[in-house]
Formats: structure tokens, C-alpha cells, sequence
């Protein structure tokens, strides 16, 4: 993993994204991991996670962010996509009023699935597009307050609000003083298996 | 079945697959796919990998709103309805498109002989149970080898079984020694044995690195450190007698180590009789298990929140490479080109008919008959192994919380034919609630009341009853490392067990009497070569690439 930067502490932190098809997930993550935009990004294909970090003061989030790699087309997202997930960003199209129905179903199903102390942001995406606007701001402003989670519009075209939301979700996970995921096991590492049986640990 | 919202609620499980008139299933688009694959075992979901790595189109459905059907673990108030699904509603049979044959799907029954006893603890969904155990990962098996080249990995967190093996001998448990420095803190071992053993275990070794040697390098080592191939094609008893091995040192190599199932003094019938080549070959992974990961103690691992999560890491990485997912989704049934014998698509419950050119189908459905001149594959009785699933009060070893316990042939009564393998999981493995434990115990069978005799008969010599009153567990007065831990509930039955087949119908395998994978994966990836000679089967680079913040992918 990435070198300790400076004697920085490095807090590692799952975060997932959820909402519907088409809603701007992987623009986004495209926007704030790379900083670009393409205008029509296909459905998600090729990547499981991408991995940025953030400085906030003088700590590091070191973000994996996990894209729904289309499972969330037909509602079949794996527990295991929610499992220690310490954030997660609900993600709508301002221009889309049904993508934001689904978006309150998104954080039903996170609450239901994730642990309670997952910081939640709810991002109003494609927010360049005003002309096509079909949920107000105020509307989701409101429901974002009564649900805990934080609210803002995006828009991954115009880059406006991308980064703010991740720096956002940075600072929440650095005040929430969680413990890191304190069962966590093992990930077996890429390490070429050792086909040498010179182990002198071992019987055989 | 399911709520039309989703897997928000775990209690939702369906083994059945059939159930209620519910009308709200998506509309697929596309309708023409490479492959269809129906259930999210962990054969179907390395299937499903392996297809999208190599550039197929796949189409993933499962009638369940969970992944794993066999292989899945499962909030324990949902075992009972898995164990014994409801029958499979009938299907419809109305005409399919372009002269395509509607072929019913009928569930099976796998499982029989299901009793439960005693009550679990509250609340009883913090328990979530494997259908496959007990099983565990060799560091250095195939399975952890997949997950590593299709980047599966990732997704799946594991924990050693730090405790290590026990073996039950003469009413006692006895450590199974990993490292060579085990043989000579073993108290239980006399001087001898000690020396017997280290000796046998260098011979291994030496063996095994000679062995491994290429053939063009193989002038500069001692050939004489392989063992004589007439050696190899003994029976490994044999081979282990002739080192001078005493019963128990026998008993804990043979089972314990090599992990045979049957009796391997007994000898009926022969077959069941593994040989020195295979006893090594297992020895040998399990030594180069040991030390594998560096973090890793033993040769043994665990996924945490259990054997579920395989089956989603690979269907996961299936996704990434484009296969479309779709839960509560039943297959109603298959669509047969009767002219070439060839199965071209599925029709789902919706009633819509999906195109393919290969169709994969979880075991737990019966494969159709095509007429007489496949001969029925499933006429032969299959085999069966008999598993318990029980929740103790503490461990089995003090100070340890995940360990592996064998009982050896006629270790527990005269007519027992197998070993019976036990392997007992703590809380920080997220499958069960602080302050308990879970164990879960095979045994292979032909007999299912003797089979699952042996499974009571294993859970009675290592943990006491639940006292009526609950005072009278305390009577022994004993001190707290002798009592034994008490069964608070369990669960018995038997499962059958059929390989997977590709003709004519590729139907996967279901789980076996192993405490590995190997078994189940070779075969998952003989099928994949069956129906794509000339693909790889994951290969390396089918790990998807990461964007690392100190990489540059593109």
C-alpha cells in the first residue's frame, strides 16, 4: 500500500456508492480519482475499486472506493459490497425524479445493511444541467436532514462540488473517532506464491 | 418469494426457489447472451469469472435474494426453510419461439434427514451458518490461487484457524503438529515417536524438493532423496508402517494431515484406500500452506462472515467484467432445440425467454432427460455425507478460538467406516454473537442413520448437554478448563453429494465431503475446458487493474 506520507496517521476507509443506472456514480469517482469527465461513460465495466487519498490537516484519508459494477441494474447488490463500508455517497440525477426515488430506497437499503456508523452523503448529480432540473434542492436538502446523511449537487462535467464531498466525508470519518474496523482479518496479498519448499518454519 | 425491493431484508431467503404469484420481475435487456448461468454457487460464480474474463457475455440469475445457493451461509432462522424448500411450483408450458422445446426445471431435494435440537441463542440472526462446512482454505490451494488471479481477493477478508488441528484419540484430544518445533514441545509425544516422526516429516520434505526439481536441473540434486516409486503406489498405511509410525503418529498423518476419509486400516473397499503419492501430495500443501501469508498461523483460513462470501467475491469480479446480475429471479424453464439436442436458452419465472449458447445450471436442480439416449446420468445412487451444525458455550481449546478437531475411524465407535472432521469458529470470524462458538462436523456416508450417528456421537464426546434446569452443568465442580463446553443447539442432517456433468446439460458440483475446495475446483475447471477448449481459465491477467493513487493504470 501506499507509502506512510510524512509520519502522516493514514486512516484507511471503504466508501461505496449507490444509486441507479445512468445517475453518475463512476463519473464521479472518474472526476475526483482522475479528474476527468466523459461525456457518455459506459455502464460500469473494468474497475472494482479505485484508491485516492486526501490530506485533511495534517491526517490522511486514504479512500477504496468501490463502484456497484453494474450489479445495482437488476437490484443485486451483495452484502458483501456494504460490509465495512465506513462511507458511502447516494447518488442522483437532479434531472431524473425518479433516480431520486430510488436514491431514498438506496439509503433505506444501507441503513438495513450497513453499520450505523457509515457516513452518508446524498449527491444531487448532473447539477450543470438547471434547464432539465426536476427535484428541487430544497426537497433534497430536506430529506437528507431528517435521514443524517449530508446533501450536496454535483456535477462531475463542471467538477463543481465533486472534491467537496469527498473532502467532506474525510472530515466526518476523521471527527467520528471510529475504531478501524476492529475484527478486520486478513486480505491475501498479490505476493507470487512461493514455490520453494526451503521454508524453515515448516515440517515438510 | 422476496419483496420486490430487494435484499433489504435477510430473513427473505428462498432455498426453494419457487413460491408465491408475484409479478414484478425486470425485464432483461438483453435477451441474447454468450452464457446463461442459473445460481450463484461457488462453481456457477468462478464460472461466471472465468466466462466474462474471456470475453463472453453472461447473463447471472438466481432465484434466491441471496448469493450462494449450495454454497451460500445463511442467517440461522433461515436454515430450516433452505433445508427443506417448498416444492417447485409448476412451470409454465406455453409454446417457445423459433420450434424451441420447453423443458420444465425441478428442483431436487438435497437434503434429508433433517433434525434440529435445542434452542439458539437470541437473537438468533446473528448467527449465519455454512451449508459447505466444515470447510477451510489451505494457504497454498486452488481456491486462494483463484481469488488471487481474478483479483477476488480483494473483496474477502480471512482469519487463520490459529488453533490449530486436534485429533480425538482414546476419548482424548492430542495437538496435530504444524511446525517441526511442535514435535518437540509436544508433551503428549514420547521420545521416540518424537524422533519417528521428525524423521518421516524430513523424508517428506526431502522428497517433496527433489521432486520438484525439473528434470534438466535434476543432476544437481540427490535423486536418491525421492522416495522409490513402488513406495509411492503403496497404500500410504502401509508406506507409514514401514517408517516405523506408531497407531496414533498413523492416525494423526493419515487423518489429520492427509486428510483421508475412510479407514484406512479397514481397507473396503479398496479404492477408498489413498497411496503414498496422494498422502504426499496433500502433506506437501499443507506444509507450504504454513507460512505462506506472514500474517497467517497455520495452514488453515477462514472467510470471515463465512463461505458465502467466495461465491459473491467471484460473481463480483464477473460483474466487473460486465456479467449482469439478477437475484429473485427463478428459472421456470430451459428451451431445447430438439434437432441437435442442444439447450439455446432459459425461460425465466417473468416468462421471458433468454437465448444463449451455453446454459450453466446449479446442481440443485435435476438435470432433464433427453430422451433415452443419454442413459440418465443420475441413475446411480450418489454419494452423501452427514453434517451437524452446533452452537457451544466455549471453545474446545482454551485459549483458542478457531481449531479443526478430527476423529479418526473407529475413534468414536467400532462401526464408524469414516473420520468425522470438526471445525469450530469463534466470534471474531463475524459468524456468530461474542461469548459463543459455532462447530460445524462431516462425515461421508453411504448409511444416512449411521452417518449421522457418528455426527451425534462426535458432538456428545466433545461437549455436554444443555442442563434442563441450567444448574446441573456445574455440577463437576471441576475447574473451568475440564468442563466441557455445553451444546446449546444443533442441527443435523445429510446432504447428497453429485459431480458436476457437461452433457447434456453442464450442471456444476455440488459441495463435497472435503475440508477443501480442490476437488470441487478442479472439476469447476474441467468444465470451463469442456465448454471452451481453447480459453483460459482466469488467467492471471484477468485481475482487473486498480487505479492506485501511485500507479497510473492507463
Amino acid at each position: 500500500m501506499a507509502a506512510t506520507a510524512g509520519g502522516n496517521k493514514i486512516r484507511n476507509a471503504k466508501l461505496v456508492l449507490l444509486g441507479d443506472v445512468g445517475a453518475g456514480k463512476s463519473s464521479l469517482v472518474l472526476r475526483f480519482v482522475k479528474g476527468q469527465f466523459v461525456e457518455f461513460q459506459e455502464s460500469t465495466i473494468g474497475a472494482a475499486f479505485f484508491s485516492q487519498t486526501l490530506a485533511v490537516n495534517d491526517e490522511t484519508v486514504k479512500f477504496e472506493i468501490w463502484d456497484t459494477a453494474g450489479q445495482e441494474r437488476y437490484h443485486s447488490l451483495a452484502p458483501m459490497y456494504y460490509r465495512g463500508a465506513a462511507a458511502a455517497i447516494v447518488v442522483y440525477d437532479i434531472t431524473n425524479a425518479a433516480s431520486f426515488t430510488r436514491a431514498k430506497k438506496w439509503v433505506q437499503e444501507l441503513q438495513a445493511q450497513g453499520n450505523p456508523n457509515t457516513v452518508m452523503a446524498l449527491a444531487g448529480n448532473k447539477a450543470d444541467l438547471l434547464e432539465a432540473r426536476q427535484v428541487p434542492a430544497e426537497e433534497a436538502k430536506a430529506y437528507a436532514q431528517e435521514n443524517g446523511l449530508f446533501f450536496m449537487e454535483t456535477s462531475a462535467k463542471t467538477a463543481i462540488n465533486v472534491n467537496d464531498v469527498f473532502y467532506e466525508i474525510a472530515k466526518k470519518l476523521l471527527q467520528g473517532q471510529q475504531t478501524q474496523n476492529p475484527q478486520g482479518g486478513m486480505v491475501l496479498n498479490q505476493r507470487p506464491p512461493e514455490r520453494t519448499v526451503s521454508s524453515s518454519s515448516c515440517c515438510v | 418469494m422476496a419483496e420486490a425491493d430487494a435484499g433489504s431484508s435477510p430473513s427473505s431467503v428462498d432455498g426453494g426457489g419457487g413460491g408465491s404469484v408475484q409479478n414484478d420481475y425486470p425485464t432483461i435487456d438483453p435477451t441474447s447472451f454468450d452464457v446463461v448461468i442459473c445460481g450463484t454457487g461457488l462453481p456457477e460464480s468462478v464460472l461466471a469469472a472465468a466466462c466474462a474474463a474471456a470475453g463472453k457475455t453472461v447473463l447471472h440469475v438466481d432465484p434466491s435474494s441471496l448469493y450462494g445457493s449450495l454454497y451460500s451461509s445463511i442467517p440461522l432462522p433461515s436454515l430450516a426453510s433452505f433445508l427443506s424448500p417448498d416444492p417447485s411450483p409448476p412451470s409454465s408450458t406455453a409454446a417457445a419461439p423459433d420450434s424451441h422445446t420447453v423443458v420444465d426445471l425441478q428442483r431436487r431435494s438435497v437434503y434429508s434427514e433433517v433434525e434440529f435440537s435445542g434452542a439458539a441463542p437470541e437473537p438468533a440472526r446473528r448467527f449465519t451458518v455454512d451449508l459447505v462446512g466444515p470447510r477451510v482454505l489451505y494457504c497454498a490451494d486452488e481456491a486462494v490461487d483463484l481469488l488471487l488471479r481474478s483479483g477476488g481477493s480483494h473483496h474477502v477478508e480471512f482469519k487463520s484457524v490459529e488453533g490449530g488441528s486436534l485429533l480425538y484419540w482414546e476419548g482424548c484430544l492430542y495437538p496435530v503438529p504444524g511446525k517441526r518445533q511442535d514435535i518437540f514441545i509436544d508433551k503428549t509425544l514420547g521420545l521416540l515417536e518424537k524422533r519417528t516422526l521428525n524423521k518421516f516429516f524430513n523424508l517428506v520434505k526431502e522428497h517433496v524438493a527433489a521432486a520438484s526439481v525439473s528434470p534438466d536441473e535434476a543432476g544437481e540434486v540427490d535423486a536418491s532423496a525421492k522416495i522409490p516409486e513402488e513406495d509411492l503406489d503403496l497404500p500410504f498405511v502401509e508406506f507409514l508402517e514401514k517408517q516405523g509410525l506408531s497407531p496414533k503418529m498413523r492416525a494423526v498423518v493419515l487423518y489429520a494431515i492427509a486428510m483421508a476419509d475412510y479407514d484406512q486400516d479397514g481397507a473396503d473397499p479398496l479404492e477408498r484406500l489413498i497411496t503414498t503419492r496422494e498422502g504426499i501430495q496433500t502433506i506437501s500443501l499443507y506444509s507450504s500452506s504454513i507460512g505462506r501469508f506472514a500474517n497467517a498461523e497455520g495452514a488453515f483460513i477462514y472467510p470471515m462472515y463465512g463461505h458465502g462470501e467466495l461465491p459473491q467475491a467471484f460473481c463480483r469480479c464477473a460483474a466487473v467484467k460486465g456479467a449482469l446480475y439478477v437475484l429473485r429471479m427463478p428459472v421456470a424453464a430451459l428451451l431445447l432445440d430438439e434437432e441437435k439436442k442442444h439447450f439455446v436458452g432459459a425461460r425465466l419465472a417473468s416468462g421471458q425467454d433468454i437465448l444463449c449458447k451455453q446454459l450453466i445450471i446449479d446442481p440443485s436442480y435435476e438435470i432433464p432427460t433427453l430422451d433415452t439416449s443419454f442413459g440418465g446420468p443420475d441413475l446411480k445412487s450418489p454419494r452423501k455425507v452427514a453434517r451437524g451444525v452446533c452452537i457451544i458455550s466455549k471453545s474446545v481449546k482454551q485459549g483458542s478460538s478457531n481449531v479443526l478437531v478430527v476423529f479418526p475411524p473407529k475413534s468414536l465407535e467400532e462401526q464408524q467406516v469414516a473420520a468425522v472432521r470438526l471445525l469450530q469458529l469463534s466470534s471474531n470470524l463475524a459468524v456468530c454473537p461474542p461469548e459463543t462458538f459455532v462447530a460445524y462436523l462431516s462425515t461421508p456416508c453411504t448409511d444416512v442413520s449411521s452417518g449421522k450417528q457418528c455426527i451425534q456421537k462426535a458432538m456428545h464426546a466433545l461437549f455436554s448437554p444443555q442442563a434442563s434446569d441450567g444448574s446441573e452443568g456445574h455440577l463437576e465442580t471441576a475447574d473451568e478448563s475440564t468442563v466441557k463446553p455445553t451444546l446449546i443447539w444443533n442441527c443435523v442432517y445429510v446432504q447428497e453429494i453429485r459431480q458436476g456433468t457437461s452433457r447434456p446439460l453442464l450442471s456444476c458440483p455440488m459441495p463435497d465431503e472435503h475440508l477443501d475446495y480442490r476437488n470441487i475446483l478442479e472439476s469447476t475447471k474441467k468444465l470451463f475446458t469442456d465448454i471452451y477448449p481453447d480459453e483460459e481459465f482466469l488467467p492471471k491477467k484477468s485481475a482487473p487493474v486498480y487505479a492506485d493513487d501511485d500507479t497510473d493504470s492507463e
